[in-house]
């Protein structure tokens, strides 16, 4: 009986279409694949093959200039580095707390649904209007000093932290409840539990969640605009409060330069941007090993 | 001696809206292993969490009625959970060590409680739990591997000696066989026996033959109700009440 039916044409007529079903499926996703791998491909032979002739010392030392030749990165990259640090210095401990308070302390009411909802959202707020913010709050309000890696460093962190805090969560969520319930058994109380096992463990995932969030960070550009860190800036900046550019930046006001030299330093800038951004990338893969612990 | 260790008075148990546990009174005695059995969701394990608060951690979980440690209420506004957990230890259903070496898992507790002064006191700490729950011979060689790399049955017994290197009076187990093979519930349950010397022990099981076998008293939960309680051997061959009777005869479970 069951053999008739496993041998009929019928069955091996609907079993090959099930096997071509999943061929095409294979097809289709290594097609899917090698479409956006080819862009990014596309991206990168442009960019050596217009700017690999520009990255040279003079180049990577140099600071911003009207001459073409004399013009570098270095100003553009320091802001970066500079405001990199300023944003990871505030968003990461404030949202890894804001995480770990949500998720471990905060007793389930009305009040802090708004206060998760207001933080998701605020994770999909367009960049500008942290930058309108920024500028309002920081520069107008406070008399921070314009153009600087502080106040840039600032605005991007109000747009990093609810990343941070997004995907620290989810971190801490992960962490099997088992973990929490043997260090209070043996009498540990919540925030030594929290913080001796639980965060640990958690570490791994948020140090990815925050590598993402200052990667996107790092290529903002629009928030930037508003606070004035599109100066003509000819010195790297020597400190937080100094005006400064940032590597977006440089490469936006390049592209808009008319004199066609400019064309070789953009995409020599663009290299630049992406080599940090490798950088940041493996930074995260590296830490993450470290910290992982299997069980 | 069978002094009393741990008086219940009245104690109910809520999830919220629903009662779990319903106007419970127990003494549990010093010296002896006291087992906990009933059908799945009788409560059993809620009120065993309700002995050293692990309820707490619960959202929406709330007790009321008395439970006496010694003579002091634990739910007193005075009682400290984190003290009272030092007391009262407790071991789980599915081993839980901590992602780390052996010798972290058992000194994690007492480095907190400040109960080792030095290197030297905390590996005597440590060699004495791991003494008392059988695990030393096994493991003296090889202290700072992971404790998760321990098979099952020692991960368990690992859980057990880390529990009792805070130095507990109190020893909850909540269903501490149910992940285990036959012969690693063999050796916990030896431990149990010889353990019972000088703690309260108080084990949650599935298994009527287990509580036939290491307990001296059970009590019988059913649906949040405790219907019976009192020497194991008359529970298993005289039980008083029908419900119980039909229970470990197997007629519903």
């Amino acid at each position: 009986m069951s053999n008739s039916t496993f041998n009929s044409p019928e069955f091996n007529k609907r079993l090959a279409r099930r096997h071509a079903a999943e061929r095409r499926f294979k097809l289709i996703g290594l097609g899917a694949i090698v479409i956006s791998l080819a862009f990014l491909a596309l991206l990168l032979f442009i960019m050596m093959r217009n700017g690999l002739g520009g990255l040279n010392w003079d180049f990577l030392s140099g600071s911003d200039s009207t001459d073409p030749h004399v013009a570098g990165i270095w100003g553009a990259a320091k802001g970066s580095i500079l405001t990199m640090l300023v944003t990871l210095l505030l968003s990461f401990p404030m949202g890894v707390l804001a995480a770990i308070y949500l998720e471990e302390f905060a007793p389930r009411s009305r009040w802090i649904e708004l206060v998760e909802v207001s933080i998701n959202n605020l994770a999909a707020v367009p960049s500008i209007i942290f930058g309108l913010l920024g500028l309002a709050v920081f520069i107008n309000t406070l008399g921070m000093p314009r153009s600087s890696p502080l106040v840039g460093g600032l605005t991007l962190a109000l747009m990093t932290m609810p990343v941070i805090v997004i995907s620290g969560r989810n971190a801490i969520k992960a962490v099997p409840p088992s973990i929490r319930d043997a260090a209070l058994a043996v009498g540990a109380s919540k925030v030594q539990a929290v913080f001796h096992h639980v965060l640990p463990l958690a570490l791994p995932g948020i140090l990815t969640g925050t590598i993402i969030g200052m990667a996107r960070a790092l290529g903002e550009t629009a928030p930037l605009l508003m606070i004035g860190m599109r100066a003509f800036i000819v010195t790297p900046p020597d400190g937080i409060t100094a005006p400064s550019s940032v590597l977006p930046m440089q490469i936006f006001l390049w592209s808009d330069e008319i004199d066609k030299a400019f064309v070789q330093n953009t995409s020599a800038a663009i290299i630049v941007l992406l080599v940090f951004l490798l950088v940041m990338n493996g930074l995260a893969i590296y830490l993450r090993n470290k910290f992982e612990v299997r069980w | 001696m069978n002094e009393t260790k741990l008086i219940a008075r009245n104690v109910d148990v809520f999830y919220g809206p629903k009662k779990a546990i319903d106007n419970v009174s127990i003494d549990i005695d010093n010296g002896i292993v006291t087992a906990f059995i009933g059908p799945s969701g009788c409560g059993k394990s809620t009120f065993l969490r309700s002995l050293n608060r692990m309820n707490d951690t619960i959202a929406g979980a709330r007790v009321t009625g008395e439970i006496l440690l010694d003579g002091e209420n634990i739910y007193a506004p005075t009682m400290d959970p984190v003290a009272l957990r030092a007391r009262v230890g407790m071991v789980f259903q599915k081993p839980n060590p901590f992602p780390k070496s052996i010798y972290e898992n058992i000194a994690y507790g007492p480095r907190i409680h400040g109960l080792a002064n030095s290197k030297a006191e905390m590996d005597a700490v440590i060699e004495s739990s791991l003494t008392k729950a059988g695990l030393w011979d096994e493991v003296k060689d090889r202290l700072t591997d992971a404790g998760t790399a321990l098979s099952g049955g020692q991960q368990q017994r690992l859980c057990i000696a880390r529990a009792i290197a805070v130095s507990p009076e109190v020893i909850l187990m909540d269903e501490p066989c149910s992940a285990l093979d036959p012969i690693a519930t063999a050796k916990i349950e030896e431990l149990i026996d010889e353990l019972k010397e000088n703690y309260a022990i108080v084990i949650v099981t599935h298994s009527m033959q287990q509580a036939a076998r290491v307990s001296q008293r059970t009590a019988f939960f059913h649906l949040g109700n405790l219907v019976e309680y009192g020497e194991t051997s008359e529970i298993f061959t005289n039980p008083r009440e029908e419900k119980t009777k039909d229970y470990i005869t197997g007629r519903y479970g």
